[in-house]
């Protein structure tokens, strides 16, 4: 019972002891210290900040697995577009035909015909 | 200078306003901090933070609250952002010393005598302080501020962005936790 009564009174003077307290101050020259650590800590351009986003090493994962992913499909997707069919070749046979044509009629041709 | 006056001098990047702030508002920012992370050189180095915050971010104060309310969350933040980088640090070290690295546990102080609680009643206090460790985090705040920096409900309920009932029944919780965190610590004695 007194076991009991003690401790209440101890917890009553505990959560009594901040009653009237005073305010902590920091240790003199505060403001001085605060000066030199605001000349140390430059603040940050927009160009450190995009720097400093890139080089995460989350956001250059990302950007190498991107990378990795467009070269995949990339590749997949080639031996398709790549195959040359019959008909690509006519047209490039006729392309060639239509370049010597413009070639056979050009000024220099009619004004120095050899026999 | 009245508050209005002094903030635009800070937004225009005046030295001497800046000077008038950092006196004015110290012992307030050291206090808090001081109030929640329990080590004066943490706090020291939390309201240096706080106050290159300001000076880097003034343009971006409203002035929808009260200047010290805008400092005061601030100091809240910078404090349990400080606490959390802390514990981080306290598992990698642990993580450390299970691989058999060298590093050091880092232990928060046993005790801790806040330089402005009364003589006879720094030992009572410093086991409160314990205590209040202990407490769920809005709890911790809403106690801190009202004892430890005397603020009214009505200014707890302003800094914390919540109504008057809350902050009462955040402390009522606080205090009963309290005397279970206290009743326990001196029936192990």
């Amino acid at each position: 019972m007194n076991e009991r009564h003690d401790i209440e009174q101890r917890i009553g003077r505990a959560l009594e002891s901040l009653d009237g307290m005073k305010r902590a101050q920091p240790a003199p020259w505060f403001y001085t210290r605060l000066r030199a650590r605001l000349e140390r800590d430059e603040p940050v351009t927009v160009w450190e900040h995009i720097g400093s986003f890139l080089s995460r090493p989350a956001v250059v994962v990302a950007g190498l697995c991107v990378i990795l992913v467009a070269n995949v499909t990339i590749l997949l997707k080639q031996p398709a577009a790549a195959t040359i069919g019959p008909n690509t070749v006519a047209q490039s046979e006729t392309v060639v035909e239509s370049e010597s044509l413009i070639a056979s009629s050009s000024s220099f041709d009619y004004e120095n015909f050899a026999p | 200078m009245d508050e209005r006056t002094l903030v635009e001098l800070l937004k225009q990047g005046d030295e001497t306003a800046f000077r008038e702030m950092v006196e004015t508002w110290q012992d307030m920012v050291y206090n808090t901090a001081l109030g929640i992370v329990q080590v004066p050189s943490d706090a020291e180095d939390i309201a240096q933070e706080v106050f290159v915050q300001v000076y880097q971010s003034v343009s971006s104060f409203k002035g929808d609250s009260k200047f010290s309310t805008w400092l005061y969350r601030i100091t809240i933040t910078k404090s349990l952002d400080h606490e959390r980088r802390k514990k981080r640090k306290k598992r990698f070290a642990f993580v450390k010393s299970l691989f058999g690295e060298d590093s050091e546990v880092l232990v928060h102080p046993p005790d801790f005598n806040h330089p402005g609680v009364q003589l006879d009643k720094k030992e009572d206090a410093a086991i409160l302080f314990e205590a209040i460790r202990g407490l769920p985090q809005n709890q911790r705040i809403a106690f801190t501020l009202h004892k430890v920096e005397g603020l009214s409900y009505q200014e707890v309920s302003d800094v914390m962005k919540t109504s008057i009932s809350s902050v009462e029944s955040l402390m009522h919780r606080a205090k009963t936790n309290l005397r279970k965190i206290l009743e326990n610590h001196y029936k192990s004695r």
